[in-house]
């Protein structure tokens, strides 16, 4: 049966290409997401202190209990009578875990795109190139196009309500793979047309802030993860490339290795 | 008296076609992603933070 081979190659390719993504991870992107939230604690903190002193000039008697309870958004701007995991081998565990799992999710993408290509073209040949291609692809879709109009954000950064955003997100996502998919497995000679589905997300235009997104910090703050800002976007982009490659090439390994001829057998039934 | 039971043993999931279970597998990729990237529970959200800041999913 196509289906559980697919759900199995799926999660051994997203162990692999999860793990892979969590090494460049902790090596490159986790660093700067630390960095940028002490500045996120710090202005969390000043935030409280204004709301107490404020409290304070318009009768101290009514708030009492108000002094050193927690700020609204507590610590590192979640809510902090919400579960979150402990600093060190807890929040290490659940990166872990969340990276698996996403890679998990792109690899099942990933596989049933490859198998329905594979059935509508049987001749095509599952060398590396055709899984860095596929990999490529998928760099496209899921970074490099919802990147260009809501680049990967620190903590910290004030932006545009959450809902538009991951609505936007999926819609270039969506965007993209149709104009992919249409370009290169179309049948019509004006196939290429399906390419002007690209441009598609950046027309509509991705939601923006009209401020600052660290408007509210200290300027000297704010400068500070203006440049932290920009080198997250570049250590994602390079993680990420890394990882789509991998993932792609973990892909059609697993598809020549365990589906090859469950599709040519199902195929031809 | 015997009873005779016939049992029909022709296995169900081979009659359940390619393209369905392509798209049950398509399904379930999109649901895992949805609930890594997108859910909005405090608890989801404050456990996969660091994935979804570092792969451009929309976060806070």
């Amino acid at each position: 049966m196509i289906f559980r081979r697919i759900v199995l190659s799926a999660l051994l390719v997203g162990a692999l290409s999860g793990l892979l993504l969590s090494a460049i991870e902790f090596w490159r992107v986790i660093p700067i997401i630390h960095a940028a939230e002490r500045f996120e604690d710090a202005l969390a903190a000043r935030m409280a202190d204004a709301a107490r002193g404020t409290k304070q000039e318009h009768g101290a008697a009514d708030h009492v209990h108000a002094e050193g309870t927690a700020p609204p958004g507590g610590e590192n701007g979640h809510s902090a009578s919400e579960w979150q995991p402990a600093e060190g081998a807890e929040r290490i565990g659940y990166t872990l875990l969340a990276n698996f799992l996403t890679a998990t999710g792109f690899a099942l993408l990933t596989l049933v795109a490859m198998v329905a290509a594979l059935k509508r073209n049987p001749a095509a040949t599952l060398d590396w190139r055709y899984g860095l291609l596929w990999g490529a692809a998928g760099y496209a879709i899921f970074f490099v196009a919802p990147a260009l109009g809501l680049p990967p954000e620190i903590p910290g950064a004030a932006d545009s309500p959450l809902g538009a955003r991951q609505a936007w997100w999926w819609f270039s996502v969506a965007c993209t793979a149709a104009g992919l998919a249409g370009a290169v497995f179309g049948k019509s000679p004006w196939r290429w047309a399906a390419l002007g589905f690209l441009a598609l997300p950046y027309l509509a235009g991705a939601p923006q802030l009209p401020a600052s997104p660290f408007a509210a910090h200290l300027p000297a703050d704010a400068a500070e993860l203006a440049v932290l800002s920009r080198r997250f976007v570049w250590e994602t982009a390079f993680a990420n490339a890394l990882y789509w490659l991998a993932l792609g090439s973990a892909s059609s390994w697993a598809v020549r290795r365990f589906l090859g001829e469950a599709i040519q057998r199902e195929v031809r039934e | 008296m015997q009873s005779q039971v016939s049992i029909a043993a022709t296995p169900r999931t081979a009659s359940i076609s390619v393209g369905l279970q392509l798209a049950a597998a398509l399904v379930l990729g999109l649901v895992i992603l949805y609930g890594e990237g997108f859910l909005s529970s405090p608890i989801v959200h404050n456990a996969a933070h660091d994935t979804r800041h570092s792969q451009g999913f929309p976060c806070h």
